[in-house]
Formats: C-alpha cells, sequence, structure tokens
C-alpha cells in the first residue's frame, strides 16, 4: 500500500490531524442560552401581560343583534314577532314544511331516536345512511355517493382529501367561503382566475403548461384540479360548463363541481347544472352539494365514480372523525328525494317564477339585480356606493327593515369582511321558493321599489 | 403527584408499560405485514394476482394520477384485511342493545354484500352513549317529535340571516346555566365548532382537522401570529396543523406531564419569541377532559394553578367528559370541584352524552358575543335542526333535574358505578387497561396486529360489537380496544362483557 500515490496519503494524513483536533478542542453550544438568574426570570414572569382573550365587539355591530325566528321558518315566517313572507331561506322546493317529509322523519325518530352517537367507522352508519347514499347516487346517475353531517364541512373536507401539497388548484374568484376554507387546509397553490373569465383561466393554464415544461418530472405528480360552483352564492350565475370541459382535456385537469345551490334547482328533473347544460355526468370527477337548500335536511353529499368517492371514506376529514348524520335528517332528505323524483314539475313552475321576479325587480331606481333570470337567489346591490362599505351596510339595512315592517322577511348576504378572499359588495338576498304565490312576488316587489325610492333618492 | 394538596379525591392513573416480549412480537408482525405487502404488490403490477381496485376511467388514463401508489400501500395491503371491523351498520337506536345488518365478503374484504338477515341484541361498547340518552322512547324524544311536526327537519339559511330560532336561543341560555358560564354558543357540528371558531380568534387560517378540528375552528378566532398554543402530546395532530396554519406557535407538552407543562410556560415568558425576542402576546393551553385514545382524565387544578400563575388562557374541550364525569355531570371541572369560570373557552359537543348532534363554546361574554360576530358558522353555515336543540334541551333538563324527576342523577351515578365495576372485574381478569379509574373510556391493549381483527370478530360471534383501533389513530405497537361504558348498561350486560 505504499504505492498509493501521494496525494492520497496526504489527504489523509491531513484527515487524521484533523480528527485530532476536533477531539480534543473544547466543546460549545449553538445556541447561547441566556444567563439570567432566577430572580431576573421571576420578575418576568410577573411584569408579563398578555393581551386580552378576544377583543371587545362593539355594541351596536349590524352582526351581532340576530333576528329572532319564533316558530318553523316556512313561507309565513314569524319574525322578531312579526309576520312577514319569507324571502330569505334557501327553501327553494319548498320541502320543509312538508307533511310527508315530516312524517318521514317521526318515523325515523320512533325507529332510532335523536342522534347516532358515534362516527361513521365505530357503529355509527345507519341503514338509512346507506340508502341515501344509494339513492343519491342513482339519482345522480353516478356510481357512488357519500355523506356528511354537515354541509359547510363537505367541500371543506373534500378538497383537501385529493388536493395537497404542491398541487395546483385554479379556482374562480368568486367561490364561496366553504371553498375557501377548504383550499387553505389543503396547503395546495392556488391561482385565482376572474369569475367566469374562461380566457382567464386558459391563460393560467398556459402558464402552467409553460412551467411544466421546464421540469417534466415535477409535472408529472403534481395534481391540477379546477374548482367551480354550480350556481354562484355571492353572485348569482352560472359557471359556463361546456367550455371548462374543453379545457379539461386540453390541459389535462380535474373538475370539481360545487352544487349547493344549483342541486334541486337547475336542469329537467333538477340533477343540477350537468343536466342543465346536458353534460355526461362522468366528465366531472366530482360533484359536491350540501342538503340544506333544496332537500331542506342538514349534512351534505359528494358524488362521482367510486374510484374518486370511496377515497374520502378513509381520507375525508369530516366524514372519519365527526359523528354521523342523525337518522331522522336522513329520513328526511331520502323523503325529499322521493318527492323530486315524483314531481319534476316544480322545477318549472319554480324557473318561471324566478324568470318572473328577476324581470319585476329590474326597475327599481337605485339598486341592480345581480344573478341569473333562472337562478332563485338573487342579490339586489345598490347602484352607487355611499363611499364606505359600513355605510352601504347602513342603507341597505333601512330598506330591509322597512320591507320588514311591511310583511316581507329579507336579510343581507352577511360575509366574515376580513376572511373573504375577493370581499363581494354588501347586497340584499332574495330568494325565491316554490311556495311563494304571483300576488306576494308582486307585494315584495312593489315593496322593494317603494323603499328605494323613499329611502335611496 | 406534587401538588397532590389541590385535589379533593384520589386521583388513580395508570399507564403500564407494555412488556418487552410483546413488543418485539408487535413489531415482527407488522414486519411480516410489510413484506407480504410488497410481495402482492408485485404480484399485482405483474397481473399474477387480480387487481380489485377501482380504476381510472379510460379518457383520462393520461391524466396526472389522483393518488400516488405509497399513499396507499398502508390501506390497500393491512387495512383491506380487517376492514370488516369498522363502518358495521345498524340498525337500531344505538343503545346499549342495537341491531346489526350482516354482512358478508366473499372476496376477502374488498366488497360487502348484506345478506339481508339483522343479528339482534348485540351489546354495544363502542357508541359515545355515556348517558344512555339514545333513545327512541320516553320524554326526550316525546319532545323533539312535538318539535319536528312544529317546526320541520331543517332551517335552510345560517345563524346570522335568517336562521335564528327561539330555540336556539334559549338553548344556548340552558347550556350556560348547564356549565356555570356567563354565556354559551351552539354549533351545528362539533368539528365545525372547532376549527371555525379557532380561526376567528387566531385571526388565521381556518383550521379543517379531524375530530378536533373542533379546536381548531374555535382556535382560529382566538389566535393570530404572535401567539403560542401549548397543547398536550395526545391531543390530535389535526390540531397541530390548524394552529400552524393559523400562524399562530405550537408547543407540545408531555400527556398530562405538569413539569413539562410549567417549564414550556417559564421559557415561553421568559425569552419570547423564538428569533425576535418579542413578549407572546397571548399563551393558551389546550386540554381535553377525558382523552378517548387512552382513557386518562386531565390534571385540571393543577393546570388552572399554573395558568392563573403565569396568565395564559386555558382551553379545555370537554367532548367526552361533560355529562360523563362529575356528581351531576357537568363534566370535569365539577369533577374536580373546581370553579368553572376558571377555564377560560369552555368547548363541547352534544353527540355524545346527550344524544344529539352538535357543539358549543362556554364563556364570558366578550369571548362569545365576539363569536357570534365573526365565527365562520354563524355566518355561513346552517344552523342547529330544531328537533335535535329540543332533545339537547330536554336531555339537558334532565340531567340537571329540572323537569322533576331523579332519571337524571341515577343515570350519572349509574354511569360511574358501572365504570368502577368494569375496570376492577377487568384488572381482576389480568387485562391491561389505561387510564384513570373514573374515567368511562376503558381502553384495552391489544397489542398485535392479528390480534385487532380477531377480536373484533369473535367478539362479534359472542353478540357483543366493540371497537378495536390501530395505527394510525394510536402509537404503532399500541393498538388498543376501546369500551365505551354507558348508563344503559346493565350489571348482567357487563357481566357477559
Amino acid at each position: 500500500y505504499f504505492q498509493a500515490p501521494a496525494y492520497h496519503l496526504i489527504l489523509e494524513g491531513i484527515l487524521i490531524l484533523w480528527i485530532i483536533r476536533l477531539l480534543f478542542s473544547k466543546t460549545y453550544k449553538l445556541q447561547e442560552r441566556s444567563d439570567l438568574t432566577p430572580k431576573e426570570k421571576e420578575e418576568l414572569i410577573e411584569e408579563w401581560q398578555p393581551e386580552p382573550l378576544v377583543p371587545p365587539v362593539p355594541k351596536d355591530h349590524p352582526a351581532l343583534n340576530y333576528n329572532i325566528v319564533s316558530g318553523p321558518p316556512t313561507h309565513i315566517i314569524t319574525v322578531n314577532g312579526k309576520e312577514c313572507i319569507n324571502f330569505a331561506s334557501f327553501n327553494f322546493l319548498g320541502l320543509l314544511d312538508n307533511e310527508k317529509v315530516k312524517s318521514a322523519a317521526q318515523a325515523s325518530l320512533k325507529k332510532y331516536g335523536v342522534g347516532t352517537c358515534g362516527p361513521r367507522g365505530f357503529y355509527g352508519t345507519f341503514d338509512v345512511h346507506l340508502e341515501l347514499e344509494e339513492r343519491l347516487a342513482k339519482f345522480m346517475r353516478t356510481e357512488e355517493a357519500i355523506i356528511y353531517s354537515y354541509g359547510f364541512a363537505t367541500i371543506a373536507s373534500a378538497i383537501p382529501a385529493y388536493s395537497k401539497r404542491g398541487d395546483i388548484v385554479f379556482v374562480d374568484e368568486a367561490a364561496c367561503f366553504a371553498i375557501q376554507k377548504g383550499l387553505q387546509a389543503s396547503r395546495s397553490n392556488i391561482k385565482l382566475f376572474k369569475h367566469n373569465d374562461m380566457a382567464d383561466l386558459e391563460r393560467l393554464l398556459k402558464e402552467q403548461e409553460t412551467e411544466d415544461q421546464k421540469n417534466p418530472r415535477k409535472a408529472r405528480v403534481t395534481r391540477r384540479f379546477i374548482v367551480v360552483e354550480g350556481l354562484y352564492m355571492n353572485t348569482g350565475d352560472v359557471c359556463p360548463l361546456p367550455e371548462l370541459i374543453k379545457l379539461k382535456y386540453k390541459y389535462k385537469v380535474r373538475i370539481f363541481l360545487e352544487e349547493s345551490l344549483s342541486f334541486g334547482v337547475l336542469g329537467e328533473r333538477g340533477r343540477g347544472i350537468t343536466e342543465h347544460f346536458g353534460i355526461n355526468i362522468d366528465d366531472i370527477d366530482l360533484i359536491s352539494a350540501n342538503m340544506e337548500n333544496s332537500l331542506a335536511s342538514i349534512g351534505g353529499f359528494c358524488c362521482g365514480r367510486s374510484f374518486i368517492i370511496d377515497h374520502q371514506r378513509l381520507s375525508g376529514q369530516g366524514y372519519c372523525f365527526s359523528a354521523s348524520l342523525p337518522p331522522l335528517l336522513a329520513a328526511a332528505a331520502i323523503e325529499a328525494l322521493n318527492i323530486m323524483e315524483d314531481n319534476p314539475d316544480i322545477f318549472q313552475t319554480l324557473r318561471a317564477k324566478c324568470e318572473r321576479m328577476h324581470k319585476a325587480l329590474q326597475g327599481i331606481s337605485g339598486l341592480k339585480v345581480v344573478g341569473e333570470s333562472f337562478s332563485p337567489a338573487l342579490h339586489l346591490q345598490l347602484e352607487e356606493s355611499c363611499g364606505s362599505r359600513e355605510d352601504d351596510v347602513k342603507l341597505l339595512k333601512r330598506v330591509v327593515d322597512y320591507c320588514m315592517n311591511s310583511g316581507i322577511a329579507l336579510t343581507q348576504a352577511r360575509y366574515l369582511e376580513k376572511e373573504e378572499k375577493c370581499l363581494p359588495p354588501p347586497s340584499i338576498r332574495v330568494v325565491i321558493t316554490v311556495e311563494q304565490t304571483e300576488q306576494e312576488l308582486d307585494k315584495a316587489t312593489s315593496l322593494l321599489k317603494e323603499a328605494a325610492r323613499s329611502l335611496l333618492n | 403527584v406534587h401538588n397532590g394538596g389541590l385535589y379533593k379525591r384520589p386521583f388513580n392513573e395508570a399507564f403500564e408499560e407494555t412488556p418487552m416480549l410483546v413488543a418485539v412480537l408487535t413489531y415482527v408482525g407488522y414486519g411480516v405485514l410489510t413484506l407480504f405487502g410488497y410481495l402482492r404488490d408485485f404480484m399485482r403490477q405483474w397481473k399474477i394476482e387480480k387487481c380489485q381496485n377501482a380504476t381510472e376511467r379510460e379518457e383520462q388514463k393520461d391524466f396526472v394520477p389522483l393518488y400516488q401508489d405509497f399513499e396507499n400501500f398502508y390501506t390497500r395491503n393491512l387495512y383491506m384485511r380487517i376492514r370488516d371491523s369498522w363502518n358495521r351498520p345498524i340498525c337500531s337506536v344505538p343503545g346499549a342493545k342495537v341491531d346489526m345488518m350482516e354482512r358478508v365478503s366473499h372476496d376477502y374484504n374488498w366488497t360487502f354484500k348484506y345478506t339481508g338477515r339483522v343479528i339482534k341484541d348485540i351489546i354495544n361498547m363502542g357508541s359515545y352513549n355515556y348517558l344512555g340518552f339514545a333513545q327512541n322512547a320516553g320524554t326526550c324524544q316525546e319532545a323533539a317529535a312535538k318539535v319536528l311536526s312544529q317546526y320541520g327537519a331543517g332551517v335552510c339559511s345560517t345563524r346570522q340571516e335568517m336562521g335564528n330560532l327561539d330555540k336556539h336561543e334559549e338553548l344556548e341560555k340552558l347550556v350556560a346555566r348547564f356549565l356555570g358560564v356567563e354565556s354559551a354558543m351552539a354549533y351545528g357540528m362539533g368539528f365545525a365548532t372547532n376549527s371555525m371558531n379557532i380561526q376567528q380568534e387566531l385571526k388565521g387560517v381556518i383550521c379543517l382537522a379531524v375530530k378536533h378540528n373542533l379546536l381548531n375552528i374555535f382556535l382560529s378566532p382566538l389566535l393570530i401570529q404572535g401567539c403560542l398554543i401549548l397543547s398536550d402530546e395526545l391531543n390530535h395532530a389535526s390540531l397541530v396543523l390548524g394552529a400552524r396554519l393559523s400562524g399562530a406557535t405550537i408547543r407540545i407538552f408531555k400527556h398530562n406531564n405538569m413539569q413539562s407543562l410549567e417549564k414550556l410556560l417559564k421559557d415561553a415568558i421568559v425569552h419570547g419569541q423564538p428569533r425576535t425576542r418579542r413578549p407572546w402576546k397571548k399563551i393558551l393551553i389546550l386540554v381535553e377532559g377525558v382523552y378517548s385514545m387512552e382513557g386518562s382524565i386531565v390534571r385540571l387544578p393543577e393546570v388552572i394553578a399554573l395558568k392563573k400563575k403565569y396568565k395564559s388562557y386555558l382551553y379545555l374541550d370537554e367532548a367526552h367528559s361533560i355529562g360523563a364525569l362529575g356528581p351531576s355531570g357537568r363534566g370535569v371541572v365539577e369533577y374536580f370541584g373546581l370553579n368553572p369560570e376558571d377555564v377560560d373557552v369552555m368547548m363541547g359537543t352534544f353527540t355524545k352524552s346527550f344524544g344529539a348532534a352538535g357543539g358549543y363554546i362556554g364563556g364570558k361574554k366578550e369571548l362569545i358575543d365576539y363569536l357570534r360576530t365573526y365565527s365562520h358558522s354563524a355566518v355561513y353555515a346552517t344552523s342547529l335542526s330544531p328537533p335535535v336543540v329540543e332533545q339537547i334541551i330536554t336531555s339537558m333538563k334532565c340531567i340537571m333535574g329540572e323537569d322533576g324527576t331523579t332519571v337524571g342523577k341515577t343515570r350519572v351515578q349509574q354511569l360511574a358505578e358501572n365504570t368502577r365495576y368494569f375496570r376492577r372485574r377487568l384488572k381482576e381478569m389480568g387485562f391491561i387497561i389505561y387510564g384513570n379509574e373514573d374515567s368511562p373510556v376503558v381502553p384495552l391493549m391489544l397489542y398485535m396486529p392479528a390480534k385487532i381483527g380477531a377480536f373484533g370478530r369473535e367478539m362479534l360471534k359472542r353478540n357483543i360489537g366493540v371497537v378495536v383501533v390501530g395505527f394510525p389513530a394510536t402509537p404503532i405497537i399500541e393498538s388498543r380496544a376501546r369500551f365505551c361504558l354507558s348508563a344503559a348498561h346493565t350489571k348482567e350486560m357487563l357481566d357477559m362483557v
């Protein structure tokens, strides 16, 4: 081994010297712990004052004093002691008060009691849950459906189950708060595109494509999703689904569709926006909706192919670790589905009423209507803002109070101002249901006209 | 136990060490399973074995794959073998005895078929039915039925818009009175309760996490960057995730170890934030009343003493302990005889002891006002369903004794007796039981992966339904079976178990 090259021996010699030096040098700590005496520590502890747990809320904050509804929130509603016609609850098909739904829930209450006392994994799965999942899957013509016990948690648990850190999600600006929370929890890259602007979305997709070509290995494992709503809650219009499908296949992106408002409203038989546009439902990867609007129950569901839905049974946060839906609510939802399947003409009636109301509301000076003509949840925004959001909110409140005093119950659309990504302007929410008669629609319109004339000029 | 003077009653907790032989065998068991897993994956890839997973659509085969193979390794190979222990469908009230739908699998648990027969009268040791309020007859059910016919099943609106019924106001006043706090707020889902509120208080990101999502939601309003959360080791990981998302710093102290907590508190106040050395804005201590996986009870008197000494805030999650502990069912605060006003945020769920659904937060009026204005659920989520609210009101009144009978008190006492009896008998039989003697959650250690499935199936053959948990909910060698005792269990049922 003396034939080894000279540099090799020299290198080894240096290394051995270095090791000897390290062994004998003094060790030192990387972080200097402070040398405070115990007495100084005590003083610091004494002096420290924390902030109050929550900042105080001013007494006249508009969101602090809720309207109290006595009695059921159905077509005729008693708000703060006054009887009004309900234009504020999302009871589109009028199923909240339906006798058949109530008796189905009663029967279930007699059989199962109220609560389920457990999550789905631990004796919380009832046959009504399984039945409801089958019925929903059959109704929507998909392979499988999964039920959540809370509407807000549905999309907010579904998105993080598939999209993780490093994945890319393209989402519309006007997406509702539950979607925003799901996106935050998923920790993915969020790219917002302008509301319903397909050109903007295509631009973002093209940019992503050029990025991918620079790093093809990473691109092969980065999942991509588009999240849109069928009928947007914040703006009342629909997403252009056919163009989205084209973009999907061109750029290989998966689509998640949130149909809380459009389920039970759009389409020939209420199947939502896919039926409205005549699109094959297998083209959409995941449809999520909550049962709290048209189905007049509580909870939410996701439906799609088994390949996709089955994954949520183990990794959907709101599914695995929360108590399951109370069986009486599941039975109410099944009965509501029965009614929807047996009477397909209520969807036509609802659409006709929406069109009528939309047209009638056009002529109000000072307020503009935001939303499609067939959307049952419209927004009335001020044509000219007063200057600040607070003043706008106060002005709209006066309009709402005027209407409530004369027998029409309306509400302002509520948002968490500091937390929304793209805060919509303040507005009054007008909800059209199948139970409202033509006279009531006319009365509402004329009251709004009067209120606008007297308060907004 | 130092600070023993704070306790008015004996605090007996035991966590036996796992015997060395058992630990080794468990690791070996998992090793064998993993090897088999790789082998079968290999066979599947080479098409020797048929792949029974659902697969992607033909048109979408060239999309980026939705799931990565490695993520599903555990699901495919270990979980599938014992999948029949979970998600067992039942078709009756989840009371002390339950009827279960029978299912068989011809292809090793990949798919299930329902035979249509019903297995009747299985003793239910798995549902969280502590006080036995999951009944389909009796005052609670009748009241709920009346409200259902009057109000309907759903609400169709959020709290701040048109969904605030008079029933909700009644419920909140009642909850505040029950807990002994100034004011309370109720939410539709425990899960949602946590994530959304924590966000508010944190002014940060929502923490949508698992069961302890509750905590996340609650904490979010409370925490901002510059806040410190000290959380118990066994609080769910989702909490940690959630808190991190909110921008606050989170530090973990050893489970129920007060010295560890005190050291963390001292260090935090003295040294301030990690790099800037600025003082922390708030410190929040996060504990649970009863830890569901361990069966231990938090050392509340010591925690409150520490909290007062170091001026921090306490968040108590009573999901399992409300209604189950304490001489009149008011939870862990009453169990120790402490003042509920010392706890800043008391959070709990209605699913477990009250036989309903939803959650609540109780605390000072400023806190609740803040939550009413800024909480996510209040603004965006539907409020509680009226019959559910009525069930909570009736059951709570029953526990408090306000409905004129002593049914509530007897139930609470029955639960305590059942707990002590069951634990004593199991110890006599030689099983390793974790946790405090008074906690109604009894984990029985199983350790080996093969035993998990076998235990579940054998008990079912004897008409007893139990819950078995393994990795990832528990540490890998400590899988267990968990019994949830209930006031509805009679002595005979417990003897049979």
